[in-house]
């Protein structure tokens, strides 16, 4: 037999590629490949953490009162839906490694159904801050004329605004809006503002509403670019099952090769990862001063 | 190194599903923490309590939901080093922030 009638008959698995000598190397390729990507995306969001802890750190009090106007329960809600999708991801590719067509595209579909909640409630959440005047870009808010027939009382000072107190919404430019800087008193009363809060909240010695909703503002915009840019990634990640379902239902996906699943479930897992952090950093981080 | 996966299927559905009440208790756990005010401990505590909180879910779903637990020495080395790097980026970015002008974070 010559050699080249001996080749011929070398066995070659159906998955694997020219450039690799076996399935093993090939899956640690992919591997690595996959998580020096993510790494890069923890860079990525790291620069975000990095604003976030520099203008905390400053401003702890804005940040505390910002985060109080956010809806915890719907944070929470969509943290559970996140875990609920990276189970289910995680088991789209433990029956991927069993071949087990049918609960691998049930799984997917799941998977999609709980990322799509996800953004729904996220839709739910930006439309209410749109709709009270806490989008940190003027215009971008709800515009709502001055009725020019209402009676204006004596105002009070930003620190005396009552919570849960209904305010009729007044907003004809449709700017960002803050009222309310109770936390800045009550931090004052008990002497723990920062440096960067004496000089940040404050004229001639008094609490300056304007200054302090401008501090609060800055929590806002990382409030914004960080959701929306984990929405992103939930976007992303939908088109991403979208084709993993269609490339499933035709049956690609089996025991000896299954990579393109693990490697979309790994992208999965980091977008519920970096839920994890923004959950408590940003829906519960000022929770403790509400009495 | 070749036997990456190999045949065994990781932690099975039980696995999975520990996984996942545990990842849902710190959920319900993170919530909770955050209500009581733990300042009496130290200013911060609250936010320190949440942050551990987070690490420990982040690693479970590293190990066992992003396989990381059976994964060759180079995927443990990215994953690892991609938080000293970011770790790295806050330090240094803070050193500077606290050391601008002296007071300025001094708080009291």
């Amino acid at each position: 037999m010559s050699a080249h009638a001996s080749d011929k008959f070398v066995y070659h698995e159906p998955g694997l590629q020219h450039q690799f000598d076996d399935m093993g190397q090939q899956e640690e390729s992919v591997g690595i490949g996959m998580w020096f990507f993510l790494a890069q995306e923890i860079m990525f969001f790291g620069g975000l953490f990095t604003a976030y802890l520099v203008y905390r750190s400053k401003f702890p009090m804005a940040f505390a009162a910002g985060s109080n106007h956010l809806d915890a329960f719907w944070g929470g809600f969509n943290t559970l839906v996140l875990i609920v999708s990276s189970l289910t991801m995680a088991l789209t590719v433990f029956y991927a490694q069993k071949s087990n067509r049918t609960l691998q595209l049930v799984l997917i579909v799941l998977t999609m159904i709980f990322g799509a909640t996800f953004l729904g409630v996220k839709a739910i959440e930006y439309t209410d801050k749109y709709n009270h005047g806490l989008i940190p870009v003027a215009g971008w808010n709800k515009r709502a004329a001055a009725d020019p027939a209402a009676v204006h009382g004596e105002a009070k000072p930003c620190w005396e605004v009552a919570h849960g107190e209904e305010h009729k919404y007044v907003n004809p430019r449709g700017e960002f809006i803050w009222t309310d800087c109770s936390l800045v008193k009550q931090a004052q009363d008990h002497n723990y503002l920062t440096e960067s809060e004496r000089n940040g909240y404050f004229s001639s010695g008094q609490i300056d509403g304007n200054k302090f909703r401008d501090k609060v503002r800055i929590f806002f915009y990382l409030y914004f670019v960080m959701t929306g840019l984990h929405a992103l990634h939930m976007v992303i990640g939908l088109f991403l099952m979208a084709w993993l379902l269609w490339t499933a239902w035709k049956g690609y996906y089996t025991a000896e090769y299954y990579m393109p699943v693990e490697m979309s479930g790994l992208y999965w897992h980091f977008v519920d990862i970096v839920w994890i952090f923004l959950f408590p950093l940003l829906y519960l981080l000022g929770r403790h001063f509400m009495h | 190194m070749s036997e990456y996966h190999g045949d065994e299927l990781h932690i099975g559905i039980p696995g999975y599903l520990g996984v996942f009440a545990v990842l849902v208790v710190g959920t319900i756990a993170t919530y909770y923490a955050a209500t009581v005010d733990l300042d009496f401990i130290f200013p911060g505590a609250n936010t320190l309590l949440a942050l551990l909180i987070a690490f420990t879910k982040m690693s479970c779903v590293m190990l066992f939901f992003m396989h990381v637990r059976w994964s060759p020495r180079l995927i443990w080395l990215a994953a690892v080093g991609s938080f000293f790097w970011l770790a790295i980026m806050f330090a240094y970015t803070m050193q500077d922030y606290l050391t601008r002008a002296q007071g300025v974070f001094s708080g009291n």
